[in-house]
């Protein structure tokens, strides 16, 4: 049986009712017409005659179009929709029987909802290019949206205290190093003295082990001045913060926990106020315990009084952060000039130690994000450059189906549907595409939350809190109404230009061929153009990387495992206390089948510098503050050996260099050709700003280290036997025969043996610490690598877009060459030339553009020119290569062209 | 047999008072005039039909979908309140009229 409905609605047009109404209509119509045909098949008449009889019941279907409107045309709709929509839907089909909601009323609305009802119905008729648009768009929404939330959670979003715009950093200015920690004394005076700051406190970072049932806890905190908390306005969640007068040394026996260690180690019990604990091997009582989330000094775990000593703070070691909270109504401007009107007292007052130094006055937040301020600044003009290319492939998509529509939108046009509605019309259906997109493009950056995370945890300060709230939903459907905007509106107006005239003279195809043509090659010329922007700048950075991670540092970090130990003062109060345990602990480690040999160093190579002044036996003295220094390592006799350093003169340190022998030290070469370029270092005996009494003599020369990380030129060293200045916190490291990280327990184990008390903590393979040395540098190159892939995959379909239409545009001009004879190569080149010509184009101008931007990458880049011919070369071949194939696989197309059948196309 | 405007003058009673005991769908009340005239009147579709929406849209009668038991769905048809007013004004000035023709042409042929 025939589909009575289908029967009726192809029959019968009733472009004036409601859609409502006209499918009450059909419905009625086909359901009276079955009565008539199951009737006649009751009375016994065939299939095929019954459907004829029913089919007879209707016969003149205008007629019956005529009295139905007569009837019931109180159920008219509106006179723009009674003249736009038959031809709509001769056009496009019919509309589906489920949207039939007539809006009334307000005019504009019911004119925006039509449009939008309208533009989704016929995104759904096209949903090829639906997909492909919103795909694209949610490519370069995702990737703006994903940068964005990090720029939003870094840089944007205030710091977690209250009234954070007046924190403020404050930091000492040497001329030799910049910016500097502050000289506990010069803090003492700055409190003393300032006027403009509500408070300042001091704070250092320091370690500590927790003596706990399970065994002894590492622990990392923070040493602070008393106010620091009432400073930072965060009262305590239990109990109390320091008194001042708690903050003196000998009084200092408390501690604050963080909420963490409060959950973690003492289950939250709030009976804990009060309850002494062992901190390295000595008692301190808890007083309170901070609220969850409270970040102060790095991730503390506990904090405990700084307890500075008036009498005998000094001027010359600068460790000490400070942080202050300016007075109401005094800006970081006016903080600054007073802090440096200070300093320049102090300077006179204190010739020896404070000469030439100044301070600085910075804000707390800026502070935070100064390192990755500029990171994150290129990576989100990369992601709005990428957005750009979405951009115009999408709106080359919508000219190339705006030609396609040239017919439907010159008949509404015909029908009285003006310019500006239309334009409305054409705009609402793509701004329907970029929220699509957008939505999607959110889904997108939702799922790469979490890889972001971890790959910029300890890069980005504040990585944690990378997350899509408020700001960034309200960002992205920003980013997405603009971008529908922006795409929407050329191809809109293009269109909109088409005119009944036009349409009917060119026989239907396209009425401004060649304005349109001209437009969708500008955007892909401007596309190609972003692209090889983005992929220089990314090919520069990628070189980089590359020159950074070949960068020899001086050490071999493979198969070497390093962790730290700390000696507790309470329970190694001697130095030969100190130095018997690493002593035995080497002994031990090197008694371990798996161990090749085990050294000792007070700080880790690749992880800044550590100097020290010092002068050299026979020279005069330098004027103060002048004095060269030297970064400053404290070693075992086989650190070398572990490390993989060559000696290159003189010898290593033994065991002979002990506590009593004679004090020697080693430089490296960087040393010997800054300090003794035409002398012998070998006998030559310095005095090392380390607190201690006499002459070291140099004994050796060994390779250069980067102690500052790969990208930081090395500055000189200098060694000292650990016998001759033990420090209390020592690096381990060892290497092994196989896997380091497989050593890990046997080495946690053999410390525990020694001291039970004591943790082996920080426990990482070298290799670990070099690659974390550059984690900024790979976080930047692996996004930027990324964006510029994205880019270039979306140039090559959008290439891929224009020529395949513009074959498919000329199959009768190529059939036509074909058949007077041109060969298939002749169209391979006509095709590929056109779309290579373009190509070359943007790749001018990109590369032109990508000359302009590529300074402002600066210190991103190591060791390459931001005009490094190789990168611009190895861009252009690479897009000239993947442009190539995107206009081959159309050409491949058209050189399969039949010339009979194209010719016949008319 | 009938003129199609003698028809015309008398679909509307004809329809109203065929609902009148209760509502019938659309097929059926065309089926119902043909039996019950004995093939002398007959509506075709085209006619029927618009005379339907025509009657609803003056409220006289309000049709609406009900699926009976075995069957498919139909719209039925039921007369208002109004349209019951309307019919019986019809029958009134139905059978005047009829009674006074009658008169003329009975007394003509008599």
């Amino acid at each position: 049986m025939r589909d009575w409905q289908a029967f009726v609605r192809e029959r019968l047009k009733l472009p004036g009712l409601t859609l409502e109404r006209e499918s009450r209509v059909v419905r009625e119509l086909a359901a009276q017409l079955e009565d008539f045909y199951e009737d006649a098949r009751a009375r016994g008449v065939s299939d095929a005659e019954a459907d004829a009889y029913a089919c007879r019941q209707i016969e003149d279907w205008r007629q019956m179009a005529r009295d139905v409107w007569l009837a019931d045309r109180q159920h008219a709709r509106p006179r723009f929709d009674r003249t736009i929509e038959p031809v709509l839907e001769r056009l496009a089909g019919p509309m589906p029987a489920h949207v039939n909601g007539r809006p009334g009323g307000l005019f504009v609305l019911a004119n925006a909802l039509r449009d939008a009802r309208y533009s989704i119905r016929q995104l759904l008729r096209s949903p090829g290019f639906a997909t492909v648009a919103m795909l694209t768009l949610a490519l370069g929404i995702g990737a703006t949206t994903a940068i964005f939330s990090v720029v939003n959670a870094v840089m944007l979003r205030p710091l977690s205290f209250p009234q954070p715009e007046s924190l403020v950093r404050v930091h000492e200015l040497l001329q030799k190093f910049g910016r500097f920690s502050v000289a506990p004394a010069t803090f003492l005076d700055w409190r003393q003295q300032n006027t403009v700051f509500e408070h300042i406190a001091a704070f250092n970072s320091t370690g500590a082990t927790l003596a706990t049932d399970s065994g002894p806890q590492r622990l990392s905190g923070g040493l602070v001045t008393w106010d620091s908390f009432e400073l930072l306005r965060v009262n305590p969640a239990l109990g109390r913060t320091f008194r001042q007068d708690e903050d003196a040394p000998g009084k200092d026996g408390v501690i604050v926990l963080s909420h963490r260690l409060w959950q973690q180690r003492f289950g939250g019990d709030p009976g804990v106020l009060g309850r002494s604990v062992s901190l390295n091997g000595a008692p301190v009582t808890i007083v309170g315990v901070m609220p969850a989330g409270f970040n102060f000094v790095g991730e503390s775990e506990f904090w405990r009084p700084l307890a500075l000593n008036p009498a005998n703070a000094t001027r010359g070691g600068h460790f000490l952060g400070v942080i202050a909270r300016l007075k109401p109504g005094v800006s970081i401007e006016q903080a600054g000039a007073e802090m440096k009107s200070i300093s320049e007292r102090l300077a006179i007052q204190y010739p020896a130690n404070s000469a030439n130094e100044s301070a600085e006055v910075i804000g707390l937040h800026a502070q935070v994000v100064e390192t990755i301020r500029p990171a994150l600044l290129t990576l989100l003009a990369a992601v709005g450059v990428l957005i750009l290319i979405a951009c115009a492939n999408v709106a080359n998509l919508l000219l190339v189906r705006a030609t396609v529509r040239t017919k439907e939108i010159a008949i509404r046009t015909a029908l009285g549907a003006g310019r500006g509605r239309l334009i409305l019309q054409m705009l609402c259906e793509s701004t329907i595409l970029a929220l699509g997109g957008g939505l999607l493009g959110l889904l997108l950056a939702y799922l790469t939350i979490k890889p972001i995370q971890t790959l910029s945890a300890g890069i980005i300060p504040r990585a944690a809190t990378i997350a899509i709230d408020g700001t960034v939903l309200t960002f992205a459907f920003a980013v997405s109404v603009i971008t529908g905007l922006l795409f929407g509106l050329v191809p809109a107006l293009q269109a909109s230009r088409s005119t009944i005239g036009s349409v009917l003279k060119e026989g239907g195809r396209s009425s401004n061929a060649a304005s349109g043509r001209w437009l969708r090659n500008g955007l892909l010329v401007a596309e190609v153009a972003m692209s090889i922007v983005l992929l220089v700048l990314s090919v520069l950075l990628l070189r980089s990387f590359a020159r950074l991670t070949n960068v020899d540092p001086g050490f071999r970090p493979e198969s070497v495992l390093a962790f730290r130990v700390a000696l507790p003062n309470a329970s190694y109060p001697e130095d030969q206390h100190r130095i018997a345990f690493y002593d035995r602990l080497i002994e031990r480690m090197e008694a371990l089948p798996q161990v090749i040999s085990t050294g000792l160093i007070n700080a880790l190579p690749m992880r800044g510098d550590y100097l020290l002044s010092f002068s050299v036996k026979g020279r005069p003295p330098a004027k103060p503050n002048e004095e060269p220094s030297a970064n400053y390592r404290v070693i075992s006799p086989h650190y070398f050996e572990a490390m993989s350093i060559p000696v290159t003169r003189g010898r290593a340190f033994t065991p002979r260099d002990a506590q009593k022998a004679p004090m020697v030290a080693i430089v490296d070469q960087g040393f010997v050709n800054r300090h003794f370029p035409n002398e012998d270092p070998i006998g030559q005996a310095i005095d090392i700003g380390n607190g201690g009494e006499g002459f070291y003599e140099i004994v050796g020369v060994v390779g250069e280290v980067r102690q500052a990380g790969l990208d930081a030129t090395p500055f000189p060293t200098m060694y000292v036997p650990y016998s001759q200045d033990v420090f209390s916190g020592m690096w381990v490291v060892t290497k092994t025969r196989d896997d380091p990280a497989a050593l890990g327990g046997l080495a946690r184990q053999t410390v525990q043996e020694i001291d039970g008390a004591l943790p082996a903590f920080a426990m990482t393979p070298l290799a670990t610490v070099v690659s974390d040395s550059v984690a900024q540098r790979r976080f930047s190159m692996l996004l930027l690598t990324l964006f510029a892939s994205i880019a270039l995959f979306l140039t090559a379909v959008g290439l891929y877009g224009v020529v395949s239409y513009s074959v498919s545009q000329r199959t009768q001009e190529i059939g036509l060459r074909m058949a007077i004879g041109a060969q298939r190569g002749d169209v391979m080149r006509l095709v590929v030339g056109g779309g290579m010509r373009l190509a070359l184009v943007g790749m001018v101008l990109g590369i032109a553009s990508a000359l302009g931007v590529a300074n402002f990458l600066g210190t991103m880049l190591f060791e390459v020119t931001p005009f490094d011919p190789a990168s611009y070369i190895a861009t252009s071949v690479v897009l000239m290569a993947i442009a190539a194939l995107a206009c081959f696989v159309p050409a491949r197309r058209a050189m399969r062209v039949d010339p009979i059948v194209a010719l016949r196309q008319e | 047999m009938f003129s199609p405007e003698l028809k015309k003058g008398s679909i509307e009673m004809l329809i109203l008072s065929l609902i009148e005991s209760r509502p019938r769908h659309g097929y059926e009340i065309g089926k119902l005039i043909e039996a019950r005239s004995g093939g002398k009147l007959s509506f075709a579709l085209p006619t029927l039909y618009p005379t339907l929406l025509r009657l609803e849209n003056r409220g006289l009668i309000k049709g609406r979908w009900v699926e009976k038991a075995g069957e498919r769905e139909r719209c039925f048809y039921r007369l208002t309140p109004e349209g019951r007013r309307v019919l019986a004004e019809h029958r009134k000035t139905w059978k005047a009229y009829v009674a006074a023709v009658n008169d003329v042409i009975g007394a003509e042929g008599a």
